[in-house]
């Protein structure tokens, strides 16, 4: 069995609690639509199993270590051991306290009395932070109200923050059905993660398996079905699509490297195997993902395009809109994924605003492109620090945000408009900010990069093909993964192996007024590469490139004609396109109304709707 | 046995006093909120954070109050209660002590967050205001529920807010000054309307005479209440001020900082200023104190510098400790 270890996430709250990810060598996936639900949850158990089953053996301590053990009712003194060794230095704010209380109500039947007062000991002298994000309020709140569940009618002496159990009770039950409200209205904050999809889904998970108050047991559970929805028909081969909130480096170019793909594989059997730690919890627990959502996962048998609405972060400062509109637009099929949000300043410092994922070629298994953009202005306006000093203040632990290489971030003076698998990206950059140039991503296992006279860069990575074609000329550099590469904001590090390996492709770019056409398909759907090739040769995309004024014409391999101009105006075959009537969730499978608190899921004659306004699941 | 726990309460008061701020001090208690010791990350094994406290006569000796892993923004003593009421605006709410700082509790649930300011009323010692990138929020009971008062504000980023002799509220936004006669219940746009203010002071001498800092724009001065506002140009280098300072026993003498400014000293009123850094090792000046008992005893809280003190108003620096902090408040409570 070949393990790659990865240490966890936050080294700080749980160093004791590797991620793992196993090539291979796990129980196969359930891929495919035509798993029956026996054989679903055989295939999923095998998986929670492997998962868990190496916790429950692991000698390495800490809180996963002793919740596997609890329960599986496997060597109780060592898990006691373990918890109460771990406690004896909390820290991590709320990414210890969703191990911990994961830990106590997997184990509070069969602990001992003594490791139940060390626990309890800890929520009144260790005190938490709250954080400043949507995932670190998921986590702090979720928490809290089962911990003031487990302990009720303690004063306020008896918690760390001062208030009574009913206090905490109430106030964190109160935030989570406002997030709630507020995610099913206008749409998450921090939607479609790669990297914090995991915050959001053991939280829910932990109120699903273990909330006394049944209606927010129900509201873990529907929040739960919600969130794998919206993972699972953007979802393909274990991998997030589209535009995300927030990635870091290098899950963007190595997209397996997510937690959210260890999601994938648990519940839908999709990628790679995994043991990693951010799964524990949810496969230790007695939620089980309903058919249909699985059913659309793996279901890759038609194309089909999925347009959603979210929302951008909280605007403190230089917006007069606190949570503008996110339009997200994916197309999927099953070789290959294309997403796009419409570009601008969505979200500080992570925005992944457009890419492509297919299925060849892992790990590196995208192409995409940015404008590398920082500014004090941007971080003004998610944080209430100094803006001046902000940019330090970031860097100080986020080290690639005013890297001009950087993978990820979001520009101002980036704008999208996608049509199905084809995306024209548009820059306007002003002079003088952070980077005067764009940079396009390719992997260096690309069975094809062909840079062609004809101005298109053709690439194919096994049964994808994508054509690049870059409004402006630019210069190819290869790069090596670099430790600022594979290190993230808070130090998960990463093996680099370089030895005898060509580098991945940067296609950069000066002009400042600029973009891309980019057009992608399958085998299944043109054929040959070589006709796809052909096809792109015969085509031109017509470009304005002055500063103001930024503009495109193109018709697409299918006949479709595009206009895009900088930064929002976008006709589609004669019809100016309206994002502003973007629903909630519309596609094959996902339906919701902007301000509805409902989620329709349809697949074929079924349906599953998930309505919080009255609490239920209606099959 | 009796009197052994007799002897043991005994034993811990005695050390809880030496633990905990006195509660009717000597001299000067020296408050600091920090918001970041070298590096804060939310999960992270992060250096203590939060409130410090000291007396000058300790150097660079601080001693830790409350939570020890908040984002601090800014801490104020309840008027009147002798230092046993202590507020600390955080980034997890408002923080209340009513022991000198034995017990803590944060009073604001979660529609509060950010708290960038928390001011008690003189006159009322159940009311206290505190400002977050969300508005202005007000409690009238002892800090048990708080409402929001953001009715006429045209930009909700309040990093401050002050009581004004007299009763009024003034407040600082992203959309310039706002003030209010009705304790928050309706704010109306003062005349000083540039974007981006940061800070602003009251004359301890004269109710009248302000001094607001801004973002891009330097100093502003007003002699008449805030009706009336004037640059105050004459010998500023610098554009970024978030801290002013009145000394409280010379009215003419007032300090300013800012972002790289270092610390500013007026001796005419505001009307011309000179730079005096001599020692001061970080020129990010977030706030600065002068000690009512001392007045040539004079603070600057740095970002990522820590505290530097002066006892010669200001012609030299020296490090008072709290090394690679951002301390975004510094307050000096006597009694």
């Amino acid at each position: 069995m070949k393990r790659i270890v990865f240490p966890f996430v936050v080294s700080a709250c749980v160093a004791a609690l590797p991620i793992f990810h196993a090539g291979g060598s796990g129980p196969a996936g359930t891929a495919g639509s035509t798993a029956t639900r026996e054989e679903y949850l055989g295939g999923y158990e095998q998986r929670a199993a492997y998962i868990s089953s190496y916790y429950d053996t692991s000698m390495a301590g800490g809180y996963y270590s002793a919740a596997a053990r609890y329960a599986h009712g496997k060597d109780l003194r060592t898990a006691d051991s373990m918890f109460a060794a771990a406690l004896k230095e909390p820290r991590g704010d709320m990414f210890w306290m969703f191990p911990c209380i994961g830990a106590y109500l997997n184990g509070k039947d069969r602990m001992s009395p003594e490791t139940k007062a060390v626990v309890r000991n800890a929520w009144k002298t260790y005190a938490p932070y709250r954080g400043d994000t949507e995932n670190h309020w998921a986590m702090y709140y979720s928490t809290l109200f089962l911990a003031a569940e487990q302990w009720p009618d303690l004063p306020g002496s008896e918690w760390y923050n001062g208030k009574s159990s009913d206090e905490n009770r109430t106030d964190a039950k109160e935030y989570l059905i406002h997030w709630m409200e507020i995610a099913t209205t206008i749409g998450q904050g921090e939607f479609d993660s790669p990297d914090y999809f995991a915050e959001y889904a053991i939280s829910m998970s932990l109120l699903a398996d273990f909330a006394s108050d049944p209606g927010m047991k129900q509201r873990g559970t529907m929040m739960l079905d919600y969130l794998l929805a919206d993972f699972a028909d953007e979802q393909l081969d274990g991998q997030y699509l589209g535009g995300f909130s927030r990635i870091y480096q290098p899950a963007v170019f190595k997209p397996l490297l997510s937690p959210a793909s260890a999601y994938a594989w648990l519940y839908f059997g999709t990628g790679e195997p995994s043991q990693s730690g951010w799964v524990l919890l949810p496969a230790l627990g007695k939620y089980r993902l309903p058919q249909i959502i699985g059913d659309i996962a793996t279901d890759r048998s038609h194309a089909y395009v999925e347009r959603e609405r979210k929302r951008v972060r909280n605007v403190i400062r230089f917006g007069n809109e606190k949570n503008p509109p996110v339009y997200k637009y994916t197309y999927v099929t099953k070789d290959y994924g294309l997403g796009s949000l419409q570009g601008g300043l969505l979200q500080p410092i992570q925005q992944h605003t457009w890419g492509l994922r297919y299925t060849y070629g892992r790990p590196y298994t995208t192409i995409f492109g940015l404008h590398p953009y920082w500014s004090s202005e941007e971080l003004g306006m998610f944080f209430p620090e100094e803006i001046k000093p902000l940019i330090a203040d970031v860097v100080a632990s986020k080290s690639t945000y005013n890297n001009p290489d950087k993978w990820t971030g979001g520009s101002p003076f980036e704008r999208t408009f996608q049509n199905r698998n084809t995306i024209i990206v548009l820059y306007d950059i002003r002079p003088g900010t952070s980077t005067e140039h764009i940079d396009g991503f390719f992997p260096r296992n690309l069975e094809e990069r062909i840079i062609d006279p004809s101005g298109w860069i053709l690439c194919k990575a096994g049964d994808t093909y994508c054509g690049w074609y870059p409004l402006e000329g630019g210069e190819w550099t290869e790069e090596h993964d670099t430790p600022g590469q594979v290190k993230n904001a808070i130090g998960r590090p990463e093996d680099i192996a370089r030895s005898g390996e060509t580098g991945n492709w940067r296609f950069r770019s000066t002009n400042l007024q600029n973009g891309e056409v980019v057009e992608v398909r399958s085998r299944a759907e043109i054929g040959s590469f070589g006709k796809f090739c052909a096809g792109l040769r015969a085509r031109r995309p017509r470009a304005v490139l002055k500063p103001g004024a930024v503009s495109v014409d193109y018709t697409t391999l299918a006949g479709d004609r595009m206009r895009f101009a900088f930064p929002d105006t976008r006709v589609l075959n004669g019809k100016t396109i309206d994002l502003t009537t973007t629903p909630l969730f519309d596609g094959p499978f996902l339906h919701a109304a902007v301000g509805s608190r409902k989620l329709s899921i349809t697949y074929g004659k079924r349906k599953l709707d998930l309505d919080f306004t009255k609490l239920t699941i209606t099959e | 046995m009796h009197g052994m726990n007799t002897i043991r309460t005994l034993a811990v008061v005695v050390i809880l006093a030496a633990l905990l701020p006195p509660c009717v001090p000597a001299q000067s208690t020296v408050y600091s909120s920090v918001l970041a010791t070298h590096l804060f990350v939310v999960g992270a094994a992060n250096p203590q954070t939060g409130v410090f406290f000291q007396h000058p006569g300790d150097d660079t000796v601080w001693s830790h109050t409350g939570s020890k892993t908040i984002r601090a923004f800014n801490v104020a003593l309840g008027p009147g209660s002798h230092g046993r009421v202590i507020y600390i605006a955080g980034g997890n709410g408002v923080h209340l002590s009513r022991d000198g700082g034995r017990t803590w509790k944060i009073t604001t649930g979660w529609q509060i967050t950010e708290v960038m300011c928390v001011a008690p009323d003189p006159a009322d010692t159940n009311t206290v205001y505190c400002t977050t990138p969300y508005g202005v929020f007000k409690t009238t009971d002892g800090c048990s529920t708080w409402r929001e008062m953001n009715t006429g504000l045209t930009a909700l980023y309040i990093p401050s807010l002050i009581v004004e002799k007299g009763g009024l509220l003034c407040c600082v936004s992203e959309d310039g000054l706002f003030r209010s006669t009705d304790g928050g219940g309706r704010w109306d746009r003062m005349a000083l309307s540039v974007s981006g203010t940061r800070i602003l002071a009251q004359s301890p001498a004269d109710p009248s005479f302000l001094i607001a800092g801004t973002e891009n724009y330097g100093l502003y001065v007003s002699h008449d209440g805030g009706t009336i506002w004037t640059r105050s140009e004459s010998g500023v280098d610098h554009l970024t001020f978030y801290a002013v300072a009145f000394d409280p026993v010379n009215p003419d003498i007032v300090y300013a900082g800012g972002y790289v400014t270092g610390v500013y000293k007026s001796l005419d009123g505001a009307k011309t200023w000179k730079r005096t850094n001599e020692g001061l090792a970080n020129l990010n000046v977030h706030a600065i104190a002068v000690d009512p008992l001392d007045h040539n005893r004079v603070y600057a809280a740095t970002l990522w510098g820590g505290v530097f003190s002066s006892v010669d108003g200001g012609a030299h620096w020296k490090s008072a400790g709290l090394s690679g902090s951002q301390v975004w408040s510094i307050v000096i409570h006597t009694l």
